[in-house]
């Protein structure tokens, strides 16, 4: 057996969290390797996971991206709103999803033409973005979500002998996908080096506004989805449903290894750490916990995860 | 030589505003050194001949005609023209990537099979300048920071072969490199020559430049002071124009 | 030629320059908002008001100032735990000192207050500094811990403060203020300032020439939480009572502010005045929207543009400003 490099010892370690966090729910709760637990722990990870699919992306190139929350959202309501008015829901996705990948767009041009910090950038556009839904629902949205998206995503469904919702089998073909393109295309190699090096990219015919603005627009595109799918799991849509994924998204890819100076990391990493944040939920709320002290165990639970393999390097050894 | 068809030409070259400006022609299996005292003239050649700086005056062409003028750096590789920039760490390699990352990202369109990238093109293009260059790399799959700055050197020289170019500007390329490498270095140099390749090659040592070079461009006050070829090309000649202490 | 003509009468002021560099588009914003603030509602802005004013915006000034330090650090240094430092503050003084202690003497609450951010800013510095977590995620952990903590011992509003502190959420909030910029007019007086500033340009550099780079930028998360924990006490004094929800809000506000003040999220650049004002920027245009019985929706929309446009035009500005400086 070859080595492990350092980026497979992460994602490998951060399963290894997932598997001990199941287990420890297992020994301490009743109930916890239930079929309908399962099946809602494979359902919330898959929404987190795709939603970090962006997150990891960016995070590879050297950026970050605070607007996934807002553009959730956004592609919440407005496809209930949309297809609440009678539009053909095929058309509706289409045009969330488009309309999401313009933002996202706007988002990487403006970050790395005028090499603004992305933080700061993504936020205002993200709260833009979310003031424009209000103004347009005037803060109460209506509409509502096709049956077949709810279907798609219900916890209580199944395809063909397989227990689980079709969001589940889909999201794993989805993470292959993503997985084989950071890998075997030229635009996930390119990825992986402008977030290495950005002044050497150019000298290696990598054109880095192009890069950005094509990988913030990914980042959105599957935030739309998340917030599309999310319509489908909770049947009405509001505007806030996105903002547990302002922090979870980046968590989840932190815990899962990549690095958020560049040029490193896994998807893989990123669904690993979908699944801790899933089984650290899931269990303190199931040893009985509020909702607020979750939120606290959580925040040490990610900086101890993070202490053990997610460490800089010190400032004498970048010399 | 001087009767090889002309593989880079500029033409009324001005590096900076009011400067003379200066004509010059690269020939196919020429070696054009560039001297001169750090930042005075002969990197910013370099750079507008990469089509990284937009020259102050006049124009660079692939090829003899201004029919071919190089605008950027991108159409620059494309019309044939490689280069291999100054400062490796900086703008050279990708530390988080592996050696075979590292050679074939340029290049990256060229291992597509059925749109995506096949391991196996990839390494047998590689194993060809490893072995053209004696890069020494146990397993290519590792990071590029595991290499000797020799080796990792040689590999972003591999990195600009893989553009299979005409033209190969290098950027002081033996800087930071041991005497071992810089032997294995001189000898593909002259190999390429020999095949074909016109090569620029700004030096910062002179006796490098001596040793490999049939002409010698001298840079001062970013101007050309001096084109010494033959039994002009001495050290005290160079030293002397790049001081202006000419005759 | 022409843009060395232009940079001469440019140059004769040079302190004016330098406040244009290190503030980018704040102060101009701040004086078109002001003066439109004036025109549309003299009453709220009569000189008589300036102290009420000056009270409801000493919350978001102090929390733009409080992320200002981290920031400066450079190397991705930021401190997003500034917001629930805040609210914690809130919940312990108020709760447990006030209500459960009943220690009101002001010494015991402020020094509570200072304690309470400097015990955070070091646990934030630690683990940024010396763990060297990322700082966004070192202090995204804090802030999980301090919104999931304070959530847990005061889950609904509540409470009430001595008549002190509420008087320091009205003109008497210049008095926190003030000190907080005393404070760091001292701070800029040592050589800690030049050695920050050095660190968040060049952290290499700084490191090579003998700068304590480690202890520098620990220091600086110390101090962001010593004024963190200041703004916390100006939010209870406006707020007057223990609120669990409102903290939380500042941290993404503030970090907008010190951005849309010219303080380079990249570290190195720019300073607290900037911060500063960036936060009265965003409250003029918070009263002027409110004004115009805005929703809140537009007052979103309004706020996320200008913060857009602010760093646009910073940046167009200092690229402008570098060609100058380049043809010279």
């Amino acid at each position: 057996m070859t080595r492990l490099t350092s980026d497979q010892a992460r994602v490998l370690g951060a399963l290894i969290v997932a598997v001990a966090l199941h287990l420890t729910g297992t020994a301490l709760i009743e109930g916890y390797s239930s079929e309908f637990s399962m099946r809602a722990m494979l359902v919330l990870g898959s929404l987190l996971a795709i939603a970090s699919i962006g997150q990891t992306l960016v995070v590879i190139i050297g950026g970050i991206d605070l607007s996934i929350p807002f553009v959730i959202g956004f592609a919440n309501v407005v496809t209930a709103q949309l297809y609440g008015g009678g539009m053909n829901f095929a058309l509706v996705c289409l045009i969330v999803v488009g309309l999401a990948c313009l933002i996202g767009a706007l988002n990487g041009l403006i970050s790395s033409s005028l090499k603004l910090h992305p933080l700061i950038v993504t936020l205002g556009i993200g709260t833009i973005v979310q003031g424009s839904v209000l103004l347009w629902t005037g803060g109460f949205p209506s509409g509502s979500a096709p049956d077949s998206i709810t279907e798609f995503v219900s916890i209580g469904g199944s395809v063909g002998f397989l227990p689980v919702p079709w969001l589940v089998p889909c999201f794993v073909a989805l993470a292959a996908i993503v997985t084989v393109a950071l890998a075997r295309t030229a635009y996930g190699r390119r990825l992986f080096a402008l977030g290495s090096n950005p002044r050497a990219a150019p000298l290696a015919l990598i054109h880095p506004v192009a890069m950005w603005t094509a990988t913030f627009a990914i980042s959105a595109a599957f935030a739309a989805v998340t917030g599309i799918l999310l319509l489908g799991f909770t049947g009405s849509a509001y505007g806030e449903v996105g903002q547990p994924y302002l922090f979870q998204t980046i968590a989840a890819v932190v815990i899962g290894g990549t690095a958020l100076v560049g040029g490193r990391g896994s998807y893989l990493g990123t669904v690993a750490g979908a699944l801790v944040l899933t089984e650290i939920n899931t269990l303190l709320i199931g040893i009985g916990l509020q909702p607020s002290l979750v939120q606290a165990v959580l925040g040490v639970v990610i900086v101890v995860l993070v202490s053990f393999y997610g460490r800089d390097a010190h400032v004498r050894t970048t010399i | 030589m001087s009767d090889n068809p002309v593989s880079l030409s500029v033409l009324g070259l001005s590096l900076k505003p009011g400067a003379v400006s200066f004509d010059q022609e690269i020939r196919r299996g020429e070696i054009v050194g560039l001297a001169g005292l750090d930042g005075h003239g002969q990197d910013a050649f370099i750079e507008t001949m990469a089509g990284l700086r937009p020259p102050v005056a006049g124009h660079v062409n692939a090829g003899a005609k201004a029919d071919r003028v190089i605008r950027s750096f991108r159409q620059a590789v494309r019309s044939g023209i490689a280069y291999l920039p100054r400062d490796r760490r900086a703008t050279g390699i990708f530390p988080s990537m592996s050696i075979l990352d590292n050679f074939a990202i340029a290049t990256v369109g060229r291992d597509r099979k059925l749109g995506l990238i096949s391991p196996a093109e990839r390494r047998k293009r590689y194993d060809y300048y490893r072995d053209r260059l004696s890069i020494v790399a146990p397993d290519p799959g590792r990071m590029i920071t595991t290499l000797s700055g020799g080796n990792q050197q040689k590999v972003l020289l591999a990195r600009a072969l893989a553009h299979k170019p005409d033209v190969l500007l290098l950027n002081d390329p033996t800087r930071g490199v041991d005497i071992a490498t810089r032997r294995v270095l001189y000898s593909v140099f002259r190999e390429l020559a020999a095949e074909g390749m016109a090569l620029v090659i700004l030096s910062t040592e002179i006796e490098e430049a001596l040793v490999l070079c049939d002409r010698i461009l001298v840079f001062r006050e970013q101007e050309l002071a001096a084109s010494l070829e033959g039994a002009e090309r001495s050290s005290e000649r160079i030293i002397s124009t790049m001081f202006g202490r000419a005759a | 030629m022409t843009a060395m003509a232009t940079s001469q009468p440019t140059s004769k002021v040079p302190a004016l320059k330098a406040i244009w560099r290190q503030t980018g588009f704040a102060p101009i914003l701040f004086v078109v908002l002001l003066a439109i603030n004036i025109f549309i509602n003299p009453a709220r802005f009569s000189p008589s008001a300036w102290g009420t004013l000056i009270g409801l915006a000493a919350p978001l000034v102090g929390a733009a100032i409080a992320s200002a330090p981290a920031i400066l650090g450079g190397r991705g240094g930021i401190d997003i735990s500034v917001g629930p430092i805040m609210g914690f503050v809130n919940a312990i003084v108020v709760l447990v000192l006030i209500q459960k202690l009943g220690l009101t003497s002001p010494f015991i609450v402020v020094g509570a207050a200072v304690l309470i951010g400097a015990a955070i800013g070091a646990l934030n510095g630690f683990m940024a500094t010396i763990l060297r977590i990322q700082p966004i995620v070192a202090t995204l952990g804090t802030y999980l811990l301090l919104v999931g903590t304070t959530l847990t011992i005061l889950p609904a509003p509540t409470g009430t403060v001595p008549v002190w502190l509420k008087s320091l959420g009205g003109p008497l909030s210049i008095l926190p203020l003030g000190a907080v910029f005393l404070i760091w007019i001292g701070i800029r007086r040592l050589p800690y300032y030049d050695h920050l500033m050095a660190v968040g340009s060049d952290d290499r550099a700084a490191y090579t020439a003998g700068i304590p780079v480690t202890l520098v930028r620990f220091l600086s998360y110390v101090i962001t939480g010593v004024f963190a924990g200041v703004a916390g006490l100006m939010m209870t004094a406006l707020i007057g009572s223990a609120d669990p929800s409102i903290g939380p809000t500042y941290t993404l506000i503030a970090i907008s502010a010190v951005a849309l003040g010219g303080v380079s999220l990249a570290g190195g650049r720019g300073g607290l005045l900037g911060a500063a004002i960036g936060a009265i920027d965003i409250f003029l245009l918070q009263s002027a929207l409110t004004f115009f019985n805005f929703s809140t929706f537009v007052l979103q929309i309004a706020y996320g543009a200008i913060l857009v446009i602010a760093i646009v035009l910073t940046a167009l500005q200092d690229r402008w400003l570098g060609r100058m400086r380049g043809a010279a």
